[in-house]
């Protein structure tokens, strides 16, 4: 048993000025008429958020929490609730490696232990270089392709250990086959 | 009136109580984590799932549902049958208790709770002595949450009864759930600490070894603890507590459920300001002053000195010249002691109420109620007996005084024998009050800690904190509440009980029961004390 200590008494780092600036700000309330609370309006600002920074910083999270009148320690439950969200930096490419049933019959493990010796990262960990990041996710709904890994929001289907390296050192991994949705990308007219 | 069968016995119970409550009450050993009857039910830990009968959907006949319920979340109705004995729940007992040791690192030998936490209880009464999990185990970092409180992840249930806690009854909402599933831990915002006036609570809510005080962290065994049940005098709310202590020496207090007053709940400022209790400056043995002579007096003699004087002192000044100050950190017995006591020799003698420590406003939670939706209560009146004290001096009648008049009078020399309690646990003597002191020819103190008015008092006689007595103390709402003594009295000093009864006349050992039923001749209201209802033997 580790006797580390993490001290919730020290404040992490503040920078001087608040990294919501009034451009993000305006784009999160424009989501806040929709809901009955201001707290309703917590995770399509943190999809703001994420879509602007690639993560969700401790300073972010004080400032969406004074923004939305909540206390920080419920912004900090949601974002650390969904993996979708980082709570520190991304790194440009983010390979998710699904964690469900399907794929964990079909050798989803050795996929990931793979990923993991060819980025020499661990999960949720970004490469030094600030190129590749890691991570796991619940089903990534292409149970019919187990194991399955994404590069950013490109599937690579039907992946064996000995694929990883190919994949992961092709520039092209992330280009997708067809357009983004635009579901998160703000309100439409807005 | 509502009736349900509970394991085949039919029960009277509240109809909308949780079935849980019901069955608890009846003194059913149901295993439970997440349900606690101050905070919000969210059945998460599915420890007190149980069997219900329902009717068929086809054919409306009423049998066993085929899947177990929460009984803390379902709501009694009249003419429910449930049941906690079948083989599915006892099951689902056993393989939840499997899956809450999943990543408990079973380290008891070195764990505060150990002796009181449930995962042991359950484990041993509900649970399997193997677990079949071959994989290694989280390990969780700890974190220290905040200025008087650690948290052991490792040990953590999840049953977020502290994130409902600070959420619902502190108000604060500093707690959270950080992560989710397997990896899920209870967290505090960095820099936004655990650092509420009721923060302490969630280290007793904890039902296992996960939040600990830092001020009891590897002090003492439960074991060895022995508890008096005693009322916290930090404010006039009277907050029922507990005090442990092993071999006399004091090492926590927690609260006892008193429904009204403080429900569940304490205080962190009386959880941790019993200190003063153990204090080695307290006054320790009796004194007298003749002259420049200081010299120790014994307590047997003592209670016929001070009649003695006090009667010389009336044979020369008259009575009107007396004056009693009675504090209102005194139990009600006490108090009515000495005025007893010392009007029977100066039947006139002014009774004075000592000074009550005020702060400028009561303190409400959760953080931001008005008054009707309060959950707890920090009075601004810093003492647990004013209302009781004011009785008595009203009951008793004769002259009184207000504390600045006593003072005031005493400045101009007009008392000439005066008895004066303290027991603050704080200094408390004004220069009004050290001046009047000095012109008082006769002056007894009765106090916890050497003052100003030690030097002109010609007896000083050193007083117990509220851990050594024994009484009552009326609360600011006029509740009468009965409080028992925790250790026994540091050395060189006497119970004040015993003592003022000496003092009184009144042979045998002091009871409180005793002297309130004399004190009911004159004041019926003290006939009675409202000690608080004992919790169901298996609620926690």
């Amino acid at each position: 048993m580790s006797w580390k200590v993490i001290d919730r008494n020290a404040a992490p780092d503040k920078a001087e000025a608040p990294v919501l600036t009034d451009a993000l700000v305006e784009k999160i309330r424009v989501f806040l008429p929709r809901y009955e609370t201001k707290r309703a309006a917590l995770l399509p600002a943190l999809h703001v958020v994420q879509d602007h920074f690639g993560y969700v910083s401790w300073q972010a999270m004080q400032e969406l929490a004074e923004l939305l009148e909540i206390n920080a320690s419920d912004v900090f439950d949601v974002v650390t609730f969904y993996t979708y969200f980082w709570t520190h930096p991304r790194g440009e490419k983010v390979v998710t490696v699904c964690r469900s049933t399907a794929c964990a019959f079909m050798g989803a493990d050795s996929v990931l232990d793979e990923c993991k010796k060819v980025l020499g990262i661990g999960e949720h960990e970004t490469t030094a270089d600030g190129k590749f990041s890691l991570q796991t996710e619940e089903c990534l709904a292409t149970c019919d392709h187990a194991p399955c890994l994404y590069v950013n929001e490109r599937c690579h289907k039907h992946v064996k250990p000995e694929d990883v390296r190919r994949i992961i050192e092709d520039p092209n991994n992330a280009k997708l086959d067809i357009e983004r949705s635009t579901l998160f990308d703000g309100v439409k007219g807005a | 009136m509502t009736k349900i069968i509970i394991n085949g016995t039919e029960v009277e119970t509240r109809e909308g109580i949780p079935v849980l409550q019901a069955a608890l009450e009846m003194g059913l050993n149901v295993p439970h984590y997440c349900y606690h009857p101050g905070l919000s039910v969210v059945a998460s830990c599915r420890l007190c799932l149980m069997e219900m009968k329902m009717p068929h959907p086809k054919t409306g006949e009423m049998g066993w549902a085929p899947k177990l319920m929460p009984s803390c979340q379902t709501p009694v109705r009249d003419g429910m049958e449930v049941r906690f004995d079948s083989e599915a729940v006892k099951r689902n007992q056993r393989n939840c208790m499997e899956f809450f040791l999943l990543n408990h690192p079973l380290d008891c030998p070195v764990c505060d709770q150990a002796g009181e936490c449930l995962l042991q209880d359950y484990s041993y009464q509900f649970g399997d002595s193997t677990s079949r999990m071959v994989d290694p185990k989280y390990v969780n970092p700890k974190k220290d949450l905040g200025p008087k409180t650690l948290l052991y992840a490792n040990r953590c249930v999840m049953c977020t009864r502290c994130v409902r806690f600070a959420d619902e009854v502190a108000g604060t909402g500093e707690l959270c759930v950080t992560n989710r599933g397997s990896k899920a831990e209870i967290d505090v915002f960095p820099g936004k600490a655990l650092d509420n006036p009721l923060q302490g609570n969630v280290v007793d809510i904890c039902p296992v070894g996960c939040l600990l005080d830092k001020d009891f962290l590897f002090k003492q065994r439960v074991w060895h603890l022995h508890s008096g049940d005693s009322i916290c005098p930090g404010c006039a709310t009277g907050c029922a507590v507990r005090v442990d202590q092993n071999e006399n020496v004091i090492y926590r207090l927690k609260p006892r459920y008193n429904p009204g007053v403080n429900d569940w709940w304490m205080c962190d400022e009386g959880r941790f300001g019993w200190k003063y209790a153990q204090d080695a400056t307290r006054l320790n043995r009796v004194i007298t002053r003749r002259g420049e002579a200081v010299e120790s007096l014994d307590w047997a003699g003592l209670p016929q000195t001070v009649r003695f004087r006090f009667a010389e002192v009336t044979a020369e000044h008259g009575d009107a010249s007396i004056a009693i100050v009675l504090s209102p950190f005194m139990a009600c017995e006490e108090a009515w002691l000495v005025a007893t006591a010392l009007r029977k020799i100066a039947p006139n003698a002014a009774l004075v109420l000592g000074p009550v420590p005020l702060r400028e406003q009561d303190e409400v939670f959760p953080k931001g109620a008005t008054n009707g939706d309060a959950k707890f209560t920090i009075s601004k009146e810093r003492c647990p007996n004013r209302r009781g004290i004011e009785r008595i001096i009203g009951a008793l009648g004769g002259p009184t005084l207000t504390f600045a008049e006593f003072s005031e009078n005493g400045g101009k020399g007009e008392i000439k024998g005066a008895w004066i309690s303290g027991g603050y646990p704080e200094k408390w003597v004004d220069k009004e009050l050290a001046k009047a002191a000095d012109k008082i020819e006769f002056l007894v103190v009765h106090d916890l800690f050497a003052s100003e008015l030690c030097a002109p008092a010609e007896i000083v006689i050193p007083a117990c904190p509220f851990t050594e007595r024994a009484g009552s103390f009326m609360n600011i709402a006029g509740k009468l509440q009965p409080f028992e003594w925790a250790v026994k009295p540091a050395d060189g000093c006497k119970r004040d009980g015993q003592f003022l009864q000496e003092l009184a006349e009144i042979t045998g050992i002091y009871q409180p029961e005793s002297v309130r039923k004399l004190m009911a001749k004159q004041m019926p209201e003290f006939a009675e004390v409202a000690a608080p209802p004992k919790m169901p033997e298996h609620q926690h």
